[in-house]
C-alpha cells in the first residue's frame, strides 16, 4: 500500500455501473440501433392503446371548453377538483427527472448517467399534461393569456402578489428550463445519430437538429462548464418550483391548506411519486429494449433506496401536518383533519395513508428491492397514493370549509376520469414516441464513464 | 497548388494515445491544434492551451441583471405604472415579488448558460464547417480521437505535418480542404436573417408600445375610450337652444313629490287623511313622531318635551282641546308648511309619514284624554 491513499472497506467501493464489457462504439450500436429498427408489436399494441386514451381526453377536453367546466363535477366550495388534483400529480411527477439530471449530477452520483436521458424525457411529457389542466381549469382557454404581463390597451398587469401568477412563472419558466437542459444534453448524441443515419431524411433531420455539432475541444469545454451551471441552477429551480405549487394552498386560509409545512412536504412528496414512475417506466424499457447491462438492478436499487427515503419523509411530513393541526387549537383544522380519516372521503385518506407510508416498507428488504414484481407493485401504489394525497388536500379539505352552510360533496363526472386518463394516455404517448425517435440512453454522458475513458492523469475519480 | 488545406487529422484509437501526442505535436509543428472526440475529455483544454470558458462569468452577469429585471418590473407595474393594493398590502411590498424574481434569475442565467454557450461561444448553428464533411466524423461522434492541425490563413506543410502526426502516434491521416466560399443564400445567411427580422419585430413592438403611451396622438384602438356625447353645462349647437342640458317636459312630477299648493290652514281645500288607522301606520308614525316631533312637543305630544326646559321655548301641547278639534288636513298643513316658530318638516318626512305621524297624533290625543269608555269592559273595575 502506498503512503497517503486509503484502502476502502469492501462495504464502502461503488459497485460498477455498467455490467460487462462496453466499449464506446458497441455503446453506440446497443444504444442507437433501436432506432433503425422496426419496433416489436408490442411498442405498436402500447401505442394505438396509449394513444386512444390520449384521442378520448383530448375530445373530452374539446367537449370542456366548447360547453363549459358545468361538465365536471366540481362545485361551490369544491372549486378546485380534479383539475387541480392533476395538475399538482404531474408536475410533481416531472420532479424526479430534474432531480436525477441536476442534483445528481451535482453530487457526481454516477449511476444517474445512464437514466438521466430518460427521466430528463419524463420530465417534459409530466410538465407538458400538467400545464394542460389549469389552462383548461380558467374555463375560457382561450383567454389564458391575460395570466402574461404583456402591454395591453386597458393599461392593467397582473397581480404579481398573487401566488397563482407565482405558478405560471415558476412552471413555464420549469418547462423551458428543463426542455433546454435535455436538448442540450441530446446535442452530441444526436450528431452521433446524424452521422450513423441511414436515410436522406432522417439524416436531415438530426443534422438540423444537432446544429452542426463537431465535437471540437473548445466547444467541449464550454459545453461542460454551462451543463454544470444549469445543473446548479435547476437544483434551485425544481426546489422551488412545487415550494411556489404550494403556496397556492399555503397562502390562502383554508383549513388543512394554512401549513408552513406544505413547501417541503410536496417537493418530498413529488420526488417520491417522481421517482416511482421512473421506476415503472425504466423497469419496461430495460426489459423490453435489452439494456439490462446498462441501467443494471444496482440502479433499480439505488432508485428504491430513495423512494424508501421519500416514503419516510412523507409519514413525518404526515405525522407533523397532525401534530400542527392539534397544536393549532382550531375548532375548524381539528374538523378538518378529522375529515381526512373519519370523514366522507375517509378511503382517500387511508388509501394515502397505506400507498405512500406502510406498503414503501416493503422495500427495507434487499431481495424486494431487486425484485421486478415488488418494486412494480410499490411504485404502482406510490403514484396512486401521492394522487389520493392530492385528493384528500384539495377535495377533502375543501368539501368542509368554514361556512357549514355550505357544505358539499363532490363527486367527479365521467368527463373528470376521461381526461385524467387522457393525461396518461398522452404522457405514454410521448414517452413511447421518444422510445423511438431519440436515444433512451445518454450514450455521450455513459461514455464518460466507462472504463478508460479519461487520460490518466485526470485522476482516479473517472476510472 | 490549386487546392487550399483548411486541416490535417490524425485520427487516434485511445484517449491516452491523443494527450500523449498533443505536446509532441504542438512542440514539433508551432501550429494552430484542436481536438475532436466523441466525449468531454478532462485535461484537454490545459494541453491544447484553450482560453478558460467565460460562461460563468457571463452567467453571473446575465442573472443579477435578471433579478433585477423581475423585480423591477414587478414593481414598476404594480407600485407606478398602475398601483395596486392587495391585500392590504403597501404598493411597493417587494416581498411578494421574490418568487418571480427568483424564476426570472434563473430563466435569464439559464438561457445565457445554454443558448450563449451553444450561439454564441461555441458559434452554432453551423452547418458550413469542413469537419463535417470529413470522413473521419463519423468515427469522431462515435469512438475515435482527432487532432487537428488547423491553417491559421497560411499555407500548411503538408508532407511535414503528415510525418509529424504519424510519428505522434496517428492510426490514419485525413487532409481537410478548404471549402469553396459560400453562395449568397447560404443557410448561415437566412438564419442571421430571420434572427435579424425577429429582433427587429421586437424592438419594433417595444417602441410603438412606448409610443403609443407616451405620445397618445394616434392610437389605432381606443376600443370605446372616445365616445362623443353631450356634456352638461356646455354650449352644443345639436339643440335649437344650444344647450348641451334638456328640462324636464312641463308638468313633470317627481314620484313621492304631489306638489302642495295650499297656503292658508283653514282653507277647505286641505285634503283629508289618505292612509287607514291601521297598526303599521300608526308604527311608522309612532317611529316618525319619536324621531322628528318629540324633542319638542315631548314624547307624549303634551307639549313638555326636553328642549322646552332649555330654551324657554312653547311647543304646542297636541293633546288641548284646540288641536283635537283641528281636521287632519289642518294638522299636516302644520307639518308641511310649519306654524309661529315651528319650520317646515316637509324635506324630512314623506308624504305617507306625514299622514302617519297624523294618525299617531290622535292617538296620543285619545290617550292623554281618555274616558272610562275607552277602557275594555273586561278590565274595567
Amino acid at each position: 500500500m502506498k503512503t497517503g491513499t486509503v484502502a476502502l472497506p469492501e462495504f464502502l467501493k461503488l459497485p460498477p455501473v455498467i455490467e460487462g464489457k462496453l466499449t464506446p462504439g458497441s455503446l453506440d450500436d446497443q444504444v442507437l440501433s433501436h432506432l433503425d429498427r422496426r419496433p416489436p408489436p408490442a411498442w405498436f399494441v402500447a401505442f394505438a392503446f396509449s394513444s386512444s386514451l390520449m384521442v378520448i381526453g383530448l375530445m373530452l377536453i374539446g367537449y370542456t371548453i366548447a360547453t363549459g367546466i358545468g361538465v365536471w363535477g366540481n362545485n361551490i366550495p369544491v372549486a378546485w377538483a380534479f383539475d387541480i388534483i392533476n395538475f399538482v400529480f404531474w408536475v410533481g411527477i416531472g420532479h424526479a427527472g430534474t432531480l436525477i439530471s441536476a442534483i445528481l449530477l451535482l453530487f457526481r452520483a454516477r449511476w444517474r448517467n445512464a437514466i438521466s436521458r430518460f427521466s430528463e424525457a419524463m420530465t417534459i411529457f409530466a410538465v407538458i399534461c400538467a400545464g394542460i389542466f389549469p389552462a383548461i381549469h380558467v374555463g375560457r382557454p382561450w383567454l389564458a393569456f391575460w395570466l402574461m404581463p404583456y402591454p395591453n390597451q386597458r393599461g392593467i398587469w397582473p397581480n404579481f402578489r398573487s401566488p397563482l401568477i407565482w405558478d405560471v412563472f415558476a412552471v413555464s419558466t420549469y418547462f423551458s428550463v428543463s426542455l433546454l437542459f435535455w436538448y442540450l444534453g441530446l446535442v452530441p448524441d444526436l450528431a452521433s445519430l446524424r452521422d450513423r443515419a441511414p436515410g436522406k431524411f432522417r439524416k436531415a433531420v438530426y443534422s438540423m437538429l444537432s446544429v452542426g455539432w463537431r465535437g471540437s475541444s473548445s466547444h467541449w469545454q464550454h459545453f461542460e462548464k454551462a451543463y454544470l451551471i444549469l445543473a446548479g441552477l435547476a437544483t434551485g429551480l425544481v426546489l422551488s418550483v412545487h415550494s411556489v405549487v404550494s403556496f397556492d394552498f399555503a397562502t390562502s386560509l383554508v383549513p388543512g391548506w394554512h401549513m408552513t409545512i406544505f413547501p417541503p412536504y410536496f417537493v418530498a412528496g413529488a420526488i417520491f411519486a417522481g421517482f416511482a414512475m421512473v421506476v415503472i417506466v425504466l423497469v419496461v424499457v430495460r426489459s423490453t429494449m435489452r439494456l439490462e447491462n446498462l441501467i443494471t438492478m444496482y440502479h433499480l436499487d439505488v432508485m428504491n433506496k430513495v423512494i424508501l427515503t421519500c416514503s419516510c419523509l412523507m409519514g413525518y411530513a404526515y405525522v407533523m401536518e397532525a401534530f400542527t393541526a392539534w397544536y393549532s387549537m382550531n375548532g375548524s383544522i381539528h374538523h378538518t383533519f378529522k375529515q381526512y380519516i373519519f370523514g366522507t372521503y375517509w378511503w382517500a385518506g387511508w388509501t394515502t395513508i397505506s400507498c405512500n407510508v406502510l406498503i414503501p416498507q416493503l422495500l427495507w428488504s434487499r431481495r424486494f428491492r431487486r425484485s421486478y414484481p415488488v418494486m412494480i407493485f410499490v411504485a404502482l401504489a406510490v403514484t396512486v397514493g401521492m394522487w389520493f394525497e392530492r385528493f384528500v388536500i384539495i377535495v377533502s379539505s375543501l368539501h368542509q370549509d368554514y361556512l357549514p352552510s355550505s357544505w358539499h360533496i363532490y363527486r367527479p363526472t365521467l368527463v373528470d376520469y376521461g381526461i385524467l386518463a387522457g393525461s396518461f394516455g398522452m404522457f405514454f404517448t410521448l414517452v413511447l414516441l421518444f422510445a423511438r425517435v431519440l436515444p433512451v440512453i445518454a450514450t455521450t454522458e455513459m461514455k464518460v464513464v466507462l472504463p478508460g475513458s479519461q487520460p490518466r492523469h485526470a485522476g482516479g475519480l473517472h476510472e | 497548388m490549386s487546392r487550399r488545406i483548411f486541416s490535417i487529422l490524425g485520427l487516434f484509437d485511445d484517449v491516452q494515445r491523443l494527450m500523449d501526442a498533443i505536446p509532441v505535436v504542438k512542440a514539433k509543428t508551432g501550429a494552430r491544434l484542436d481536438a475532436y472526440t466523441p466525449y468531454p475529455v478532462h485535461g484537454i483544454d490545459k494541453a491544447l492551451g484553450l482560453r478558460k470558458s467565460p460562461v460563468g462569468g457571463m452567467v453571473f452577469i446575465m442573472g443579477l441583471l435578471g433579478a433585477l429585471a423581475g423585480v423591477g418590473f414587478e414593481l414598476w407595474t404594480s407600485g407606478v405604472d398602475y398601483p395596486l393594493i392587495a391585500a392590504g398590502k403597501p404598493v411597493l411590498s417587494w416581498e411578494a415579488f421574490v418568487p418571480i424574481m427568483f424564476e426570472v434569475t434563473v430563466l435569464f442565467a439559464t438561457f445565457t448558460a445554454g443558448l450563449g454557450m451553444l450561439l454564441l461561444l461555441n458559434r452554432l448553428p453551423f452547418f458550413r464547417h469542413p469537419m463535417l464533411r470529413a470522413k473521419s466524423m463519423p468515427l469522431i461522434t462515435r469512438d475515435k480521437f482527432a487532432l487537428a492541425v488547423e491553417s491559421d490563413g497560411g499555407e500548411l506543410d503538408e508532407d511535414a505535418i503528415i510525418a509529424v502526426l504519424r510519428n505522434a502516434g496517428a492510426r490514419s491521416i485525413e487532409v481537410i480542404e478548404q471549402p469553396a466560399p459560400p453562395g449568397p443564400l447560404s443557410p448561415d445567411f437566412l438564419m442571421r436573417v430571420a434572427v435579424a427580422i425577429a429582433i427587429s419585430c421586437g424592438v419594433a413592438g417595444y417602441l410603438t408600445y412606448w409610443a403609443m403611451k407616451l405620445f397618445p396622438i394616434s392610437v389605432p384602438v381606443v376600443h370605446m375610450l372616445d365616445q362623443p356625447r353631450l356634456n352638461p353645462q356646455t354650449q352644443n349647437s345639436f339643440f335649437r337652444d344650444e344647450s348641451g342640458m334638456r328640462l324636464p317636459v312641463a308638468g313633470t312630477v317627481a314620484r313621492g313629490h304631489m306638489p302642495y299648493s295650499i297656503r292658508e290652514p283653514d282653507d277647505p281645500a286641505v285634503p283629508a287623511n289618505p292612509l287607514p288607522a291601521s297598526e303599521p301606520v300608526l308604527k311608522e308614525g309612532r317611529k316618525a313622531f319619536e324621531i322628528y316631533c318629540s324633542v319638542c312637543h315631548g314624547i307624549l305630544g303634551d307639549g313638555a318635551g326636553s328642549l322646552t326646559a332649555a330654551y324657554g321655548a312653547k311647543p304646542a301641547n297636541l293633546s288641548s282641546r284646540a288641536i283635537r278639534d283641528y281636521t287632519d288636513g289642518k294638522i299636516h298643513h302644520a307639518i308641511v308648511a310649519g306654524k309661529n316658530a315651528m319650520p317646515s318638516y316637509a324635506a324630512e318626512l314623506t308624504e305617507d309619514e306625514r299622514w302617519s305621524v297624523v294618525h299617531y297624533v290622535r292617538a296620543l290625543q285619545r290617550a292623554l284624554n281618555a274616558k272610562d269608555e275607552d277602557i275594555p269592559k273586561e278590565v274595567r273595575k
